[in-house]
């Protein structure tokens, strides 16, 4: 595609996100994801899939927007709780709860929640860029990928999210198989053929993401916390007036594209997570630092340890909707649940989406521009609006938070028995979420199962009845190398490491 | 304060997931047993990916059990120490359950009105220190439906989605 093309595109989308009523959509996305952000117990994938339902009223580029704030107001909302909570929160911003948390001790909470939120926009709005540039690129190359590539490349996106991700490969791959039998259940779409439903009619169509997304979180978590966490008392850190001084500055700006560049090319790839680019923005910047700021990191709290962190999370959340877009492969929960949404509609995300839904795509992108600002505004003048939602109480936070998970359950279908595998579901979440189970492989196995076996049948029909089909072609050939050479060198590695020193210690 | 010396995760415990990951690996393969292997076209039909299932999730259950009995689970995090609090939880599940049997009869605003209350019962004994009066019930049920109403006219009269009223009137 050519450049003025894609900014003739763009112009177009922005006409379609500045009408008022997406404008508002976009808000309220905006809005409702700091606040989910900011509310521990709930998260943006949660908050997407309780809202579903809407899927089946509002037109598909305002809630496609709507959730897209969502998913970008969350990240924003999540810095703050990690720097004035001492709990940790999600991964994505444990790293940001290491040293925003010892700034905000030491009185620096208002420059600690400065630099994450500007850090957010900056990394932000560069991956929009990136999105903008290389999506259509990358578009336009994957048209050329047929069946077996594509199968392939779902193959990828299981191992890494699984296996590669999580602390423990075999939970990770228990996760992910539960997940795929989940996405069993119901009609198989070539042949018809009816599966795992019991007998039951309302299993004919499938197990709903909703009730999925929404027991695994919402209602497992409020689960645990009424068994596991009565006795856990929060403390909360003083907040400080949010400005950031000219040293500050001045340290955080770099930080903050170091941690973009770090990020953003971690998003792009159809592995998912970003734990991997946050720790490893944490680590170039501890390392970089010197003197007297490397002592900071750990003890005072430096505030390039917030910085870098908070601009790789951001930049790899917003290049993940590459892969999404493009290859219509989620890698996260949140883009997962996206996926899905994009089901509801009959839209399939992949290379054609940009050619057969242009301007929803383009709305979309458009509207991440729109959300960045709008999420800089919220988030910097009116973080102590916020910060009151800390104080929720518990009991009524996680109660109210299953009136949610009702709606979402309910209002898909409008079947009771569907609030009952809600509860089942949740119990099922519960012991994952006991046990350390990771969750992200369940519903991106649930959501890319019946894709992937879809694709791994045209594939074969492709090899006639072969499966050397996928050895056979060689950009499927070079994806299954990667993904063995995933699975195989970290262990090789592990391997190699670990001989010499053993070698060593049994020569002492 | 702690009454009891620290949880421990418990082997057994452990053990038990693993033989429930191989209990639904088999109940798969059941299930997959009656799926007809008619391939239609290419020679993979629809039993392929349901035994390719039964067959990784015994293939995990088997580890998981094995992990349990040897070392236990790694990377447990930060769960040592607490005890489960099975009262709360018994209020919390019959509110969900109640709410799930209740609903298309009372309405939306009850059923979920009920289900609140008795999940913040379950976690405000879950919090509570000492005896709660009479007062936390009613701060409950007025909390309650002052978010399950809003709640409801929100998704229903805005958003058009069809949730269970009461009366026909669209507000209860």
């Amino acid at each position: 595609m050519e450049t003025m093309d894609i900014w003739g595109q763009l112009l177009q989308g922005f006409a379609t996100a500045g009408t008022p009523v997406n404008l508002l959509w976009a808000f309220v996305g905006c809005a409702l994801g700091t606040a989910v952000g900011v509310l521990p117990g709930i998260g943006p994938a949660t908050a997407v899939a309780m809202l579903l339902p809407i899927t089946t009223q509002v037109e598909a580029t305002a809630s496609m927007i709507f959730f897209a704030g969502i998913y970008y107001g969350a990240m924003y909302g999540g810095s703050t709780t990690s720097i004035l909570l001492n709990t940790p929160g999600e991964t994505a911003t444990m790293v940001t709860a290491m040293e925003g948390n010892k700034m905000a001790k030491s009185g620096r909470a208002g420059a600690a929640l400065a630099t994450a939120a500007i850090g957010s926009f900056v990394a932000g709005s560069i991956a929009t860029v990136i999105v903008t540039l290389f999506a259509p690129v990358v578009a336009e190359f994957a048209v050329k990928l047929g069946p077996p590539e594509y199968f392939m490349l779902m193959l990828l996106a299981f191992t890494t999210v699984s296996a590669v991700l999580g602390q423990s490969t075999v939970r990770g791959l228990t996760a992910l198989f539960v997940g795929l039998a989940a996405g069993l259940v119901g009609m198989d779409q070539i042949t018809g053929q009816v599966r795992y439903t019991g007998g039951v009619p309302e299993l004919m169509d499938g197990v709903e993401i909703v009730l999925v997304a929404v027991g695994l979180f919402a209602v497992a978590e409020a689960m645990h916390a009424v068994l596991f966490e009565g006795k856990t008392v929060d403390s909360e850190n003083r907040m400080s007036r949010v400005t950031m001084t000219a040293s500050d500055w001045k340290r955080s700006i770099p930080a903050w594209l170091r941690g973009t560049a770090i990020g953003a090319p971690f998003g792009c790839i159809p592995a998912g997570g970003t734990e991997i680019p946050t720790f490893l923005s944490y680590a170039t910047e501890k390392k970089l630092a010197s003197g007297e700021r490397q002592a900071e990191f750990g003890t005072k709290g430096a505030i390039e340890g917030v910085a870098g962190p908070e601009a790789a999370n951001n930049a790899t959340v917003t290049t993940a909707l590459i892969p999404l877009l493009t290859l219509g492969i989620p890698t996260s929960n949140t883009t997962a649940i996206l996926l899905g949404a994009f089901q509801n509609y009959g839209i399939q995300p992949g290379p054609q989406l940009f050619t057969t839904s242009a301007s929803l795509v383009w709305a979309l992108i458009a509207s991440l521009y729109i959300g960045n600002v709008m999420l800089l505004v919220l988030n910097l003048p009116m973080v102590g609006l916020w910060v009151k939602l800390l104080k929720v109480p518990k009991p009524q936070l996680y109660a109210g938070i299953l009136i949610f998970a009702t709606v979402g359950a309910y209002g898909m279908r409008q079947s009771a028995f569907d609030l009952f595998l809600l509860y089942g579901i949740g119990l099922v979440g519960l012991v994952m979420r006991r046990f350390n189970f990771p969750t992200a492989p369940v519903l991106v196995g649930m959501i890319l199962g019946p894709l992937a076996e879809a694709q791994l049948r045209n594939a074969i029909s492709i090899g006639e009845g072969s499966a050397l089909i996928f050895v056979q072609r060689p950009m499927s050939l070079a994806i299954l190398v990667v993904v063995v050479a995933v699975l195989l060198v970290p262990r090789l590695v592990q391997m190699f490491s670990r001989k010499p020193m053993e070698a060593a210690s049994g020569n002492a | 304060m702690q009454a009891h010396a620290p949880a421990q995760h418990s082997p057994y415990l452990q053990a038990l997931v693993g033989v429930g990951v191989l209990l639904l690996a088999l109940a798969l393969a059941l299930g997959a047993w009656f799926i007809p292997s008619d391939a239609g076209y290419g020679g993979v039909g629809p039993n392929f990916l349901p035994w390719v299932v039964s067959i990784a999730l015994g293939g995990c259950g088997f580890l998981l059990i094995r992990k349990a009995r040897r070392s236990g689970y790694l990377h447990m995090g930060d769960h040592d120490g607490e005890h489960p609090y099975w009262a709360g939880f018994a209020w919390m599940s019959a509110g969900m359950l109640l709410n799930a049997a209740l609903i298309t009869r009372i309405g939306f605003v009850f059923s979920c009105a009920l289900c609140f209350v008795l999940a913040a019962r379950g976690l405000r004994n879950a919090q509570a220190t000492a005896r709660l009066g009479a007062k936390s019930w009613v701060i409950d049920c007025v909390v309650a439906l002052l978010i399950a109403a809003p709640v409801y006219w929100m998704f229903t009269k805005f958003l058009g989605i069809n949730l269970p009223g009461l009366t026909e009137s669209g507000w209860l």
